[in-house]
Formats: structure tokens, sequence, C-alpha cells
């Protein structure tokens, strides 16, 4: 597991890289990179997942010999419109009683299933390294898409591989 | 009395007389100021607060299910025959030329079509709020009634036909409520202006269509050989503000509607 403070930050690709290391182990039917607590308070955004390319970039191509991964789309609230305190998320609550459901800003959780980027890794004799991610912006106007750091906050990113034997059929 | 089971269409395979209706239901709700009317309706969704919907959460598809239910029910009562079309954005056409032609504006100077664009009935106080930030610059024309806008992207970076085969193959309830929200999302963000904020995105006619498209692909999943009930546990919760729980949302029989499997041709 990478911790989002323990992410490297590169202000001129405007990229953030995890430094997730895998060589390979159990057999896998899936693998999936596990994003938790990702923040959706503002802008709608796009995050591009490159793994072994902590170069990548905004032009960089979306193939697999550039290392990309695929992509995820988080959909916005646009700010903040009540009064002071209403998107101040509450942490959650442990009472067995409280039938209210989550805050509306309660960070979310989401994966990207990257099998066959990671498959095209291992069998080319690598390991797994990095885990560059840039995250775009998708405001109202297509004009103003730009790359950002301030969007894509979140607490972890980590590698879960599962295993699901074939059916007879 | 039963009505007959309403059957939502493809947007590009309106006949002339069922577009005749869906905009005459839509343009006469633009004008009603209460709970029947547009504003009502599309104002659940984000603004003005509270904002209702659950998305990211295993809700989302109960939620919007029950939504475009009331919101179609409400639009035939004023129009009988508007059956909310949906949006195939996987197909050929969509990746060539984008938005249905039943959404786009009218060409020419003088744009007549209800389903180009929905009025923003929010008071004063949040178009305010609104208009300060920043990010949310073309979302709405300018103004104290303003308009929805839109700035859609390459049609070709629409989801594709393959990630819905993807979504269909999820073998459990939160993992293709997951994959398909996510879908959701990108299409969203594609349309743009306020279909890319959660606080304006209903009010632009295109949002029901897409939403369409997602509540027919969980029908699809839900008789594909995947399918299953949420969760027990999430049967009974209540999909608020609406009379509905979970459970009642789950056959699309019992609430009169049904989809085409497939569209050949």
């Amino acid at each position: 597991m990478a911790d989002f403070d323990a992410t490297t930050v590169s202000t001129e690709t405007m990229t953030r890289t995890a430094t997730l290391r895998y060589a390979g182990g159990a057999a896998f039917t899936r693998a999936d990179l596990v994003f938790l607590d990702v923040d959706h308070g503002h802008s709608s955004y796009e995050v591009r997942v490159f793994v072994n390319n902590p170069a990548a970039h905004a032009g960089t191509g979306r193939t697999e010999a550039e290392g990309y991964a695929g992509r995820f789309h988080v959909f916005g609230h646009g700010g903040c419109f009540g009064d002071v305190g209403h998107c101040d998320v509450p942490p959650p609550s442990t009472d067995p009683t409280d039938l209210r459901p989550a805050h509306q800003l309660t960070p979310l959780s989401t994966y990207l299933t990257v099998t066959a980027p990671l498959n095209h890794l291992l069998a080319g004799g690598a390991a797994l390294e990095t885990v560059t991610m840039l995250a775009i912006t998708l405001p109202p106007r297509l004009a103003d898409r730009a790359p950002t750091l301030d969007f894509f906050l979140f607490s972890s990113v980590d590698l879960r591989t599962y295993h699901t034997p074939e059916t007879p059929s | 009395m039963l009505r007959d089971m309403g059957i939502r269409r493809e947007a590009s395979t309106l006949g002339d007389g069922e577009l005749r209706a869906l905009r005459a239901a839509f343009a006469r709700a633009y004008g009603i100021r209460d709970e029947r009317g547009y504003g009502y309706f599309a104002g659940l969704h984000g603004l003005p607060l509270p904002n209702e919907c659950p998305h990211n959460r295993p809700l989302f598809l109960p939620w919007h299910r029950a939504y475009l239910y009331l919101f179609e029910r409400a639009l035939q009562d004023l129009e009988p025959g508007a059956d909310l079309p949906w949006w195939d954005w996987t197909t050929a056409r969509s990746h060539r030329e984008g938005l249905p032609a039943a959404y786009r504006r009218d060409p020419g100077r003088i744009n007549r079509n209800p389903l180009s664009t929905g009025p923003v009935t929010l008071s004063a106080a949040d178009l305010e709020r609104f208009r300060d930030e920043p990010i949310n610059q073309g979302a709405l024309s300018d103004g104290p009634a303003p308009w929805t806008l839109r700035d859609p992207d390459n049609p070709d970076e629409l989801p594709r036909a393959a990630t819905i085969r993807r979504a269909l193959d999820a073998p459990t309830f939160g993992d293709f409520t997951s994959l398909v929200e996510g879908m959701h999302n990108s299409v969203h963000g594609w349309v743009g202006g306020a279909m890319t904020l959660i606080s304006v995105a209903a009010y632009d006619p295109i949002f029901w269509t897409h939403h369409a498209m997602i509540d027919r692909v969980w029908y699809l999943w839900q008789i594909g050989p995947r399918g299953r009930p949420p969760p027990e546990h999430l049967l009974d919760q209540a999909l608020t503000p609406f009379p509905m729980t979970v459970r009642d949302t789950l056959s699309l029989t019992r609430l009169g509607y049904g989809y085409a499997v497939d569209v050949a041709g």
C-alpha cells in the first residue's frame, strides 16, 4: 500500500507517483488498483493511470507501450453551497442507532482493473514498480480542461489480486 | 386501471409522434413551478439543497431508477406517450455524431428544441453561490433565469460496447454498480456544461436519457446470467425523498415500463 503522503509529486508533468512494488506471486485472474478516500467535492475530473512510467504527462499516449493502464472518472459536486459547516464531513458514526445516511461528501473508494497491463509487465520479465496518476479536470468548458494536483486527493492506493478458478461448463 | 406498459426507446429511433410528445411534455414541465414541474425534479439531484442523490454508494442504481420513474410519470401526466428514451452512447452513430439528434440545438439563430437545454430555476442566492465558484463557469448561461449549457468532447471518447460487456460480466451487485457508475461519470464529463456538476446536471434534458441508458444496463445485468438482487440489507432501505424502497425498484414490470433488449439495423 502507498499512502498519499508518500507519493512523489511532479509539478512539471502535474502527476503524482506512488511506489508500489509487485513482482508476481500467486496466480491471479484479476488485479485492481484500489484507491481509498477519494475526494469528490470540487470539479469533476479524470484520472489516467500509468504503470512504470513516472515521466508520463498529459501528452503521453494511452497505449500499453507507454504503460497506460486505464482511467477512471470522478463526478464532482462543484463546491459547497450550504452555510458554514455544511460541507464538513463528520467521522463515521459508531452509534448503531444512528440510521442517517453518510454525509454527501464522504470520500469515496474506487478501483481500476489493471489485469492486462500487469500481466503485460510480468510476462515481459518486469515487476510493477510505480503507479503514476495524472488527474485532468473536467470542468463545464472543454477549453478549461487541464492537469491538476488539487482535486485528486486520496488516502492510499494498493494493488489487490484475485483468483477465480474457471467453472467447468 | 393499469395502463399499457411503456416502452423506452433508444433516442435515435424515436418516431415523429414519440418525439413530439416528449418535447411537448418537457416544454410544459418547464412552465410548472410546483412539484409537478421540471424545476422540482431537477432540483432533487443537487441544488437547491438538500442534495438527495446517493452517488458513490450502493443506492446509486435504485435511487436513480426511482427518480426516473417518478419524473417519467410526471411527464406522462402532462403528455400521454412521453416515455423517456435512452441514449446508447456506445453505438457507431454516437461515436461518430455525439449527442443524439433529438437533443441538439436547432440549426439557425433561434433554438426551439426544448430537449437541447433546460431552465435552471434556482433562487438568486443559490445562483450567486454557484457562480461564485470559478470552476462552475460555463455550466449555465448568464442572467437571473439561466439555461443549461453543454460543451461536448470528441464523440469517440464516449464509452464503448466492450466496457458495457465487462460491466455485464460483473459477479456482484457492488462490482456492477461501481463499473456502471464509472461509465456514468465519464459521460457526464463528456457532455460538458451543466452535466459535469452534480449540483446542476439534472437541469439538462440529456441527463434523463443518459440515466435511462444506465438504468437499461442495470436491467440487462438483472436479466443476464450474472444478475442478482442487491444485498439483503439494502432491500428495505428508503430512497429518500421518494416513497419507495430498493425492493420497489427491482421489477420493471411492477413499475410499468420496459426496454428493448437489442436493437439491430
